[in-house]
């Protein structure tokens, strides 16, 4: 049983490496996004194992997955409202020209 | 446990090689589309697993979110079908070495670590969608009305950020066309 643990685990630690990698690479608004979903994709399947291997009796795991779960549909939200306002402003969600949004 | 730890593995597979399509594509709809198919991937390996009422979540969930953002993929792109076979990346090799230290460390942290004892059968899918309905409206009922709040809030907010905001210079501008 611990074998199907430890796949799960990897495989949510190498979609996490994949997402960390997308979101500081691209220089696209919705792709950075898309990163930010993979890493929140990882942190599920981490949940998920965990609460199936570890803590069956515990439902506040699989209540963890929902909030996560939120978060993703919050973060997509949010951040296509942002993409709309800065498209509209600027004409371009490129990230690189989105210097003067530095504090 | 061989054929759940086959399962798992083999939707693990497809759910990275989806992920690794996401930035090696040039085509933009072409990365919505494999991220969908990555994240049903991960919804494939919750069934594996087991939580059934979550890999079907899973599963509906992204299949909306990824097509809406393959229709703001072609609406926002400069060149969305990657024809024109621009680089959209900047700082690749510290986002290389990123990625792989942060997979490295929790691949570490996976091997490393005492799990302790592992339960091999897990409550039947009537059972455990039955126990996460009591929990959500019981214990965790704070939890999960402040989940539905935050998801209306951010409705309201990004709509009210998306609407075009109204200046006396935009609205001279209008009339002076009109």
């Amino acid at each position: 049983m611990t074998l199907v643990l430890i796949v799960a685990l990897v495989t949510g630690a190498i979609l996490f490496g994949i997402g960390v990698y997308g979101a500081l690479s691209q220089t696209n608004l919705v792709m950075i996004m898309m990163g930010v979903e993979l890493i929140l994709a990882g942190a599920l399947v981490n949940l998920v194992a965990f609460w199936r291997f570890l803590h069956p009796e515990s439902y506040s795991g699989q209540m963890f997955v929902l909030v996560v779960m939120t978060v993703m549909a919050v973060e997509m939200a949010v951040g296509f409202g942002v993409a709309i306002a800065r498209f509209r402003a600027k004409g371009s969600v490129e990230m690189e020209e989105a210097g003067d949004l530095k504090g | 446990m061989y054929a759940q730890a086959f399962f798992v593995a083999v939707f693990g597979l497809a759910a990275i090689g989806f992920g690794v399509v996401v930035f090696r594509t040039s085509s933009m709809v072409r990365s919505a589309l494999a991220l969908l198919f990555s994240q049903t991937a991960v919804g494939c390996m919750f069934l594996a697993m087991q939580t059934e009422f979550l890999g079907v979540l899973q599963i509906m969930m992204m299949a909306t979110e990824m097509s809406i953002m393959a229709i703001f993929m072609v609406m926002f792109m400069m060149d969305p079908g990657g024809m024109g076979g621009m680089d959209m990346t900047h700082q690749k090799r510290f986002s290389i070495g990123a990625g792989v230290v942060a997979a490295g460390v929790a691949i570490v942290v996976a091997f490393w670590a005492d799990w302790g004892p592992v339960t091999a059968e897990a409550p039947d899918a009537a059972m455990q969608t039955r126990a996460l309905g009591i929990e959500l409206l019981g214990r965790s009922m704070l939890i999960f009305e402040t989940a539905g709040v935050t998801i209306l809030t951010a409705m309201i907010a990004a709509t009210a950020v998306a609407i075009p905001v109204q200046t006396t210079a935009n609205s001279a501008d209008k009339e002076d066309t009109e």
